[in-house]
């Protein structure tokens, strides 16, 4: 299947949903979806289109909003991705769809915010235990110049 | 009644900082959690805040293991955004960097995994040949260990005028070694008692999971990056994808076995048909790159490495992502660790199953000081790295 191919599929398939779709590349497909389809998308990606392997998920602060991109595929490198808001951004879990997406979705919590409806276990992952709620290092408001302070002790 | 032990995050098995949990009935392990946390390093945000020539020598540093792949992956990424690709030559030579370091990081897996089983001499065996490697990085990077020999357009030096007949007298060395070990792994009923069988991960879920790299192809699934996404002229190089369908320990050690003697055929192969010409294109150190984004992925010793970055049209990336291949494996630890049904793991199966994905933590959790004394911790900026190699005291701020 070629490129071009698999963007009409699934844009012919989801319509307006699809907010835009691009060739990147020789085996790179970009398709940016609303993020009430995303899961949808997903599914029907790795379910009919054999697309069954997640290589992961990247997260990406897009200044007013963030961003979550899932790559899927072993040859051809399929990018989905969906933009939800950055006060109280959420989007659903793939993790009953493809269980590979669950360490992913557990560092993109930790790293950026974003909470995963559905996970079955959104624990921290990367970041200490006690470093504080609510500050996200890849979030471009964070400076790793100032940092804050952990464990309770006074500024540093 | 079941217990929970502990396993890490200092243990014999692996050098690196890991918490195993593991839910145990007896000497049955029927529960595991794993948790990567201790060497989160902030990699990521270091490469936004940096220009690009100064994030290849940073990206160089996630692993030290792979830093080949993990160079080439990030050239090739940024020469993506910049419209560029490396000449013929320097595709050749990249090839034969990265198959050395395959070589040499597939020996020292295969003597780490069995001193983890307590083969101490097949250890020392396979780490004396991995020495002869290093000597050929060295002569042809002019360092052993991190060699940074890729750069932004091409390799940072040519084949030095007798590299060639030294490097072909060392592949002909490791060829016959390999051969010998197959014999060794294939006859000792120590090694076969303590693999066969153990940590069974069946192709279906080794692709639910998302497992790449020789773990994948230990599980029958076809796929090498090498083969299915080519990236640096591996179309034009014949080479064979080393696959075992017994999907247990033993399949990982035979895959890893096998795949060494594939990289010394694909490097003999590169130097016979090496190209002439220029070995780097000439591009200034500090550049802007034009906005867009890009993705590179490099068959790494371990296996799919992602890097994926995202340009706003600055003099550094807006947003790079790595993704190494441990981490795309250690999901599946926990899923080999677990009994179900007639499959059962015990809790002296640990090392053979963990050792089996060649874990190397510090490349998938990526500076944190901690002050056990004062009980705080303050993160190192780049500044505090300088004058500490000075020989002045970090002073805390």
């Amino acid at each position: 299947m070629s490129e071009e191919d698999l963007l009409r599929k699934i844009t012919e398939r989801f319509g307006e949903k699809i907010i835009e779709a691009k060739v990147l590349g020789k085996r790179r497909v970009s398709i940016l979806v609303s993020p009430d389809a995303y899961k949808d998308v997903v599914r029907y990606a790795a379910q009919d289109l054999g697309l069954e392997f997640l290589s992961c998920l990247s997260g990406v602060d897009r200044g007013d909003s963030l961003e979550v991109v899932a790559h899927l595929g072993y040859s051809m490198h399929v990018l989905i991705k969906t933009r939800v808001s950055k006060d109280d951004p959420a989007v659903d879990s793939i993790t009953d769809i493809l269980p590979a997406a669950s360490l992913y979705e557990r560092e993109i919590h930790d790293l950026l915010g974003i909470a995963f409806k559905g996970h079955p276990n959104l624990k921290r992952i990367f970041l200490p235990e006690d470093w504080p709620e609510g500050v996200y290092p890849l979030r471009k408001d964070y400076s790793p110049e100032h940092p804050k302070p952990l464990r309770g002790g006074e500024a540093v | 009644m079941s217990f929970e032990v502990p396993i890490g995050p200092q243990h014999p098995i692996h050098v690196e900082p890991l918490m195993l949990s593991l839910e145990v009935e007896g000497e049955l392990i029927v529960d595991a959690d794993v948790d990567v946390s201790y060497i989160h390093r902030g990699i990521e945000k270091a490469l936004e805040l940096r220009p690009y020539i100064q994030g290849l020598y940073l990206v160089e540093r996630i692993c030290g293991i792979c830093n080949a792949a993990h160079s080439l992956c990030y050239c090739l990424n940024v020469e993506q955004l910049l419209g560029k690709e490396a000449p013929p030559r320097a595709r050749y030579l990249r090839i034969v960097v990265e198959e050395l370091s395959r070589i040499h990081s597939h020996l020292l897996w295969l003597g780490h995994y069995f001193h983890t089983l307590g083969f101490e001499t097949l250890f020392m065996y396979f780490w004396r040949d991995r020495e002869r490697v290093m000597d050929m990085l060295e002569l042809i990077t002019g360092n052993r260990v991190t060699t940074a020999y890729n750069t932004i357009g091409g390799v940072r030096r040519d084949l030095p005028p007798d590299a060639e007949q030294k490097l072909r007298r060392t592949l002909d060395y490791i060829e016959e070694r390999v051969r010998y070990y197959e014999k060794v792994i294939d006859s000792e009923p120590t090694i076969l008692a303590r693999t066969q069988g153990v940590g069974i991960l069946k192709p279906g879920d080794a692709v639910r999971m998302g497992v790449v790299g020789p773990h994948l192809r230990a599980s029958g699934i076809k796929h090498d990056v090498r083969l299915d996404d080519p990236y640096s002229g591996h179309d034009e190089i014949p080479f064979n994808v080393i696959t075992w369908d017994t999907c247990d320990c033993y399949a990982r050690v035979k895959v890893r076995l096998r795949e060494t003697s594939e990289c010394v055929n694909m490097i003999r192969y590169a130097l016979d048909h090496m190209p002439s010409g220029d070995y780097r294109l000439k591009i200034p150190p500090f550049f802007k790159a034009p906005p867009g984004e890009s993705l590179s992925r490099v068959e790494a010793p371990r296996g799919e490495l992602i890097h994926y970055s995202i340009s706003d049209g600055g003099d550094r990336p807006y947003r790079y992502r790595v993704r190494t291949p441990t981490l795309a494996n250690l999901l599946s630890v926990i899923e080999m660790l677990r009994s179900r049904g007639d499959y059962e793991v015990y809790i002296a199966d640990v090392p053979a199953i963990l050792g089996g994905i060649d874990p190397c933590i510090c490349c998938s959790a990526r500076i944190l000081i901690t002050d056990e004394a004062k009980k705080r911790r303050t993160i190192t900026t780049l500044d505090d790295i300088i004058r500490f190699s000075r020989g002045r005291r970090v002073e805390r701020r």
